[in-house]
């Protein structure tokens, strides 16, 4: 069972939504639908087999859990990865014959995932660059200096121009690929059996790909060495004493609470000192 | 003092629904959330001024680059309809001072913010993803309600502190007291990374000597027994190595474990052990 027309368009609909600069939003489109866990229920939706869909889209979400928005910098984004990669896993893991649930089923996910994945960055330069052409034209009518003109184009810069650019960057691209999907993954059944050094290596680079995904929040949260210790407290609770996700949560909570306390104390010294002249509304202040 | 300008619900409405909308759907490289920002203060100049030549160049000021988190970066829209609000009545507020304001938050929102949203969306998602076993729809649902419900309801507060408190609401964000909270919410996200190292990770080696007949080593059962899933902590640790301290980007990273997959399964260190 291949995609067909219909599909493939609705699909490349969700990649215009769902990409970085998207037509979705931030919060709704790139957080929302461009997450491939819940891409996973909407492709899951359009191909008509929901549960491989969550399936798959969880196990790709594993590998782009870190897929956040720097506020300085912009990472690759997801509209590729969840609305090709998502549909060409689900035809590859029935291709296969392979049980969605099962651990080969999510390592080819990972890996066909992250495969697109690069070419979702070269769609979000894409995209980005041709929206200096719509930018081009605002700028053009801010220097005109006609107050009807401006209020007329910016909003038509910023929310109807940049469809161009994902008609040429999301949708089309999604539509090809997604159509072209069905004999890619019929080849590789044929070509690569699943015994074979390339296979084997694939579900291998499945297995450790979620390991770069962790890394990147690593990035983001480890400062100094010694916070290694928390990043294994947190590991052990998991892995050693057997705490599932959302008890090892309300323990770090529970730590965060006593860490809040001690900040919270040593910023007092300082700030009662000075609260002496400022106005400060500290209720510790009589304790000076 | 009756005839003060106020920005009315319905611009200041506008001006937060287009800015969380449009805050990237026209991203470029160059200008980035430039545009958004733009969009965004329309309907408030278009209100405060008289005049069109006032409109334009109320507007004008706005042609700054702008670029941060760009879901807390809704308390800098809302605290710029403030100051705007206030030099539509004649306070004594140029472009520098409104430009300098934006330009000084970005940068610390943008640190607040991906911080916040580490701490709020990385939990949110890992429940999601701890429902959907098996395929089950509860977790994408649970993720698309929990996720709009806190980011809608948490940029309307912000955009509103921001319009009604000005810069001191601000300065209530990025200063000290932000830094311990900061520090909290960080520490919780720290452990949890660990726990979904430990849990969501599943990276085995296959290698196994035989000695003699009845004494032979699995290599994973002494791994286990000196730290349990050591290698997903190697792996973690080691693509963290590359990144921060080798200075690779994710996509060169994923390239290495490509080679190190490959060279692991010709040496029989990894082996899935799949047939069709």
């Amino acid at each position: 069972m291949g995609i067909s027309m219909v599909q493939a368009i609705l699909l490349g609909l969700f990649a215009c939504l769902a990409s970085l600069p998207g037509m979705g939003g931030t919060t709704v489109g790139n957080y929302t639908l461009g997450r491939p866990l819940v891409g996973g229920l909407i492709v899951g939706l359009i191909l008509g087999d929901i549960q491989t869909g969550i399936i798959v889209g969880a196990a790709i979400q594993l590998v782009y859990i870190a897929l956040v928005t720097p506020g300085g910098t912009v990472s690759a984004d997801v509209r590729a990865v969840t609305y090709i990669g998502i549909p060409l896993a689900i035809l590859a893991i029935r291709a296969q014959g392979l049980d969605p649930s099962s651990e080969a089923a999510s390592g080819l996910a990972a890996s066909l995932g992250a495969a697109v994945g690069t070419l979702g960055t070269v769609l979000f330069y894409g995209t980005a660059t041709l929206n200096l052409v719509w930018q081009g034209i605002g700028w053009k009518a801010m220097d005109g200096g006609n107050w009807a003109t401006i209020k007329k184009t910016i909003p038509m810069v910023d929310f109807v121009l940049p469809w161009i650019s994902h008609i040429a960057f999301s949708f089309i691209p999604t539509v090809v690929i997604c159509l072209a999907g069905e004999s890619m993954v019929g080849l590789m059944k044929d070509y690569l059996p699943m015994d074979g050094v390339a296979m084997k290596t694939l579900f291998t680079v499945g297995s450790l790909l979620p390991a770069v995904g962790i890394a990147i929040l690593c990035k983001q949260v480890v400062q100094k060495p010694l916070d290694w210790v928390t990043f294994a407290f947190g590991f052990i609770l998991a892995a050693v004493m057997g705490c599932n996700l959302i008890c090892s949560a309300v323990i770090a909570v529970f730590f965060a609470l006593i860490n809040f306390k001690i900040e919270q104390l040593k910023l007092m010294r300082p700030a009662a000192a000075a609260a002496g002249d400022a106005d400060f509304d500290d209720e510790e202040e009589e304790d000076i | 003092m009756a005839d003060l300008k106020k920005v009315s619900q319905g611009a200041r409405n506008s001006a937060f629904l287009r800015w969380i909308y449009g805050n990237l759907t026209c991203f470029s490289q160059e200008h980035m959330q430039t545009f958004g920002y733009l969009a965004a203060m329309l309907p408030v100049v278009d209100e405060l001024y008289d005049t069109d030549a006032e409109k334009v160049q109320a507007l004008s000021t706005y042609r700054t680059f702008f670029n941060t988190e760009p879901q807390i970066g809704t308390m800098v829209v809302g605290l710029t309809v403030g100051l705007e609000e206030a030099r539509a009545n004649g306070e004594p507020l140029d472009d520098d001072t409104i430009n300098g304001i934006r330009a000084g938050l970005m940068g610390p929102l943008a640190g607040l913010g991906d911080s916040i949203i580490v701490g709020t969306f990385i939990p949110i998602l890992l429940i999601a993803l701890g429902l959907s076993t098996g395929g089950s729809v509860l977790g994408p649902l649970f993720y698309v309600i929990a996720w709009n419900v806190a980011m809608y309801f948490g940029m309307k507060f912000a955009f509103d502190q921001g319009y009604e408190l000005g810069g001191s609401a601000v300065e209530a964000l990025v200063g000290p007291q932000s830094a311990a909270l900061r520090d909290s919410i960080v520490l919780v996200g720290t452990m949890v990374i660990g726990a979904v190292a430990a849990t969501w990770i599943n990276i085995t080696t296959a290698l196994s000597f035989q000695f003699s007949a009845d004494s032979g080593l699995v290599l994973q059962d002494t791994l286990d027994s000196i730290f349990p899933k050591f290698l997903n902590i190697f792996f973690v640790w080691l693509c963290w190595y590359l990144m921060t301290k080798r200075k690779m980007s994710p996509t060169v990273v994923m390239g290495l474990l490509v080679i190190v997959a490959l060279v692991g399964v010709l040496l029989g260190f990894f082996d899935p052990g799949l047939s069709y």
